[in-house]
């Protein structure tokens, strides 16, 4: 018993050291550093920006249609007289919203799956793992377009993040289950099982917490990843539906006006593009960070 | 090796089983076919009933799923519910201007992109590397449907060099070989370059990673200690070794190959694939969207039996099991 303790008590010192360890390198990485600066301040932006900046962004007017950037709108107004500035706020806000969301349920659920493929062995793993197979060969375009047409649950957004997450689980499973297999050898979840630990509890406990550092990056790439589908399945008509604002469906909207209203493809187009890319930057710093290896 | 390939064949048996019946199932809810005929006050509603029962719509799905399946095995993949027209002629005509497109592009990105990723990886640091790292940076994070409007923001509705979409000038059907294959090239233009640009980076950056990879080997420090050339080192030690990822990946993404984006094909207007596929859903007709899904999940599932297959063999040191 006690030396399980004992076990467990340098390994959770040995942890706090890595994430400290970590921290330093990382604040070593200047390109991550400074996306982090930037993402810091596009979270501002759509967060405390309409606290300061108060318009509506569903207010309709029509008198003030597709308006080129000015004063009023220092953004212009799209094509029904809306404030471009306002809607990129609080489109931002569900953008990210989404993204959180998806990356958050999606990293459990996957986690989950994949440790207990790997700590159950034998059946329960073969029959995951297969499931794992069939999801990656459902062909996802096709069934996504159809998904975009079934009312399943009233809110589009809430349709969204359950599309996202059931496609998504399928490969974070895969590379958690990898890390898992050896995980479960250790000798602290053998000493857990032999005083009498649940299943859950080893899971979440001893295994889940040694798998960590693999789900952090994968978020933090994954959170890029998501902003970037959820404009694609606004593509599809599976976005967030009008009036609600987000980049996704922003850009879409715009599409029909490429002759007379550039900026409103533009800027959409391109704050989805500069939050993917810091996400991607310091994500890969996470990743270079975490595991000495990467760097060469 | 070949009991190996048999049970892998085998089980894509009751894989395309899966995949096609989950698909069914779903593509029931999608809506009812006979919709808009059904509205058409011209349209005897006796007609309406027998196509019904033609297809199986009085039934439930599960009976119907297997009717379909019956006949989708004697090759007969029915009738669109829209335009009366067969499905495999759609497909027959939808198909050469995907690969049209894809064959092209594909060829080019997988080309130019392992070259330059070889040797990015060869001069790592270097301004050219950089250059090529900050451009698979963009590539990733870059929304393709994004890429694609501003491209036609600057060429058609700026310059007016490029038609905005379409496939073809109306008229040209008829014209000598060579025009119309220069009025083509101007419609591929930028489908060429929003799909060539994420599959260049997405092949530079695999091929720089898996030499780099290769590069700190034992094997490879073993061959410039006993003095090889560094050439014969790097054709023969480092390059062939590095491909062996890429082939793999090469065959999974085959699909894609087939399938066409449906987001370039549909902001460019191109009758292929991806506009048959969402057209077919827009509109309930649903042999068509489950034709094409057919040849889809069939196509995908043999490519990652051959990304399989060739693994092994081209690395000996994997066991089949």
């Amino acid at each position: 018993m006690q030396e399980i303790e004992i076990q467990e008590i340098e390994k959770k010192k040995e942890a706090s050291t890595y994430f400290k360890k970590v921290i330093e390198r990382l604040k070593k990485d200047k390109l991550a550093m400074v996306s982090l600066f930037f993402l810091i301040l596009i979270f501002l932006f759509v967060i405390v920006g309409p606290i300061v900046y108060r318009v509506d962004p569903n207010q309709i007017k029509l008198n003030e249609v597709l308006q080129p950037p000015s004063r009023l709108h220092p953004l212009g107004t799209d094509e029904n007289g809306r404030d471009e500035l306002a809607r990129l706020m609080y489109g931002g806000r569900i953008s990210l919203l989404i993204s959180f969301a998806v990356t958050f349920i999606t990293g459990l659920i996957g986690a989950f799956i994949g440790i207990f493929a790997a700590y159950k062995k034998g059946f329960v793993d073969l029959t995951l793992m297969r499931i794992n197979e069939i999801m990656m060969t459902i062909p996802e375009f096709p069934i996504l377009v159809v998904a975009a047409k079934i009312r399943i649950v009233p809110s589009s957004i809430l349709k969204l993040i359950i599309i996202l997450v059931i496609f998504g689980w399928v490969g974070i499973a895969r590379i958690v289950r990898g890390e898992a297999l050896s995980v479960v050898e250790e000798q602290y979840v053998e000493a857990a099982k032999a005083i009498g630990a649940s299943d859950m509890r080893i899971i979440f406990k001893h295994i889940l917490p040694n798998t960590f550092h693999i789900l952090i990056v994968w978020s933090t790439l994954r959170l890029g990843g998501v902003i970037l589908s959820e404009a694609s399945l606004s593509f599809f008509g599976l976005g967030v539906q009008p009036p609600t604002a987000s980049w996704g469906n922003m850009l879409i909207n715009a599409q029909t006006y490429i002759w007379n209203a550039q900026w409103l493809v533009f800027i959409p187009g391109f704050m989805i593009f500069i939050t993917v890319l810091l996400f991607n930057f310091v994500g890969d710093g996470l990743r270079n960070a975490m595991d000495p290896k990467f760097f060469r | 090796m070949k009991q190996y390939i048999t049970r892998r064949i085998l089980i894509l048996i009751p894989e395309l089983f899966a995949i096609t019946f989950i698909a069914f199932i779903f593509y029931s809810l999608m809506g009812d076919p006979f919709a808009e005929l059904r509205a058409n006050p011209f349209i005897n509603q006796s007609y309406v009933q027998y196509l019904e029962k033609a297809y199986g719509f009085d039934k439930p799905v599960i009976v119907r799923y297997f009717f379909w399946l019956s006949q989708i095995l004697r090759g007969n993949f029915g009738i669109s519910a829209v335009t009366g027209e067969k499905v495999i002629d759609l497909i027959k005509r939808a198909m050469p201007i995907t690969l049209s497109i894809n064959i092209f592009t594909f060829t080019f990105s997988l080309v130019v992109g392992v070259i330059i990723g070889f040797f990015t990886a060869l001069r790592q640091r270097s301004f050219i590397d950089n250059f090529f790292t900050v451009l698979s940076y963009i590539g990733l994070a870059m929304p393709t449907f994004w890429f694609a409007l501003m491209l036609m923001i600057l060429f058609s509705v700026k310059f007016h060099w490029l038609p905005p979409g379409g496939f073809m000038t109306p008229g040209m059907e008829n014209a000598p070989f060579f025009a119309r294959f220069l009025d083509r090239l101007k419609y591929i233009v930028m489908p060429f370059i929003v799909l060539g640009f994420g599959g260049l980076t997405g092949w530079v950056r695999y091929t720089r990673s898996s030499v780099l990879e290769m590069l700190k080997k034992d094997y490879v420090r073993t061959a410039r200690a006993k003095g090889l050339p560094e050439s014969v080192v790097l054709r023969k030690h480092v390059f062939r070794n590095s491909l062996n990822p890429i082939v793999t990946l090469f065959f999974l993404s085959f699909p894609g190959f087939f399938s066409g984006s449906a987001i370039v094909e549909q902001i460019f207007s191109i009758p292929g694939m991806g506009s048959l596929v969402i057209g077919a859903v827009m509109n309930n007709d649903y042999m068509v969207a489950m034709a094409s899904l057919v040849f889809y999940s069939t196509v995908l599932v043999l490519s990652l039996l051959i990304a399989d297959i060739a693994y092994v063999f081209l690395d000996p040191r994997v066991k089949f099991s």
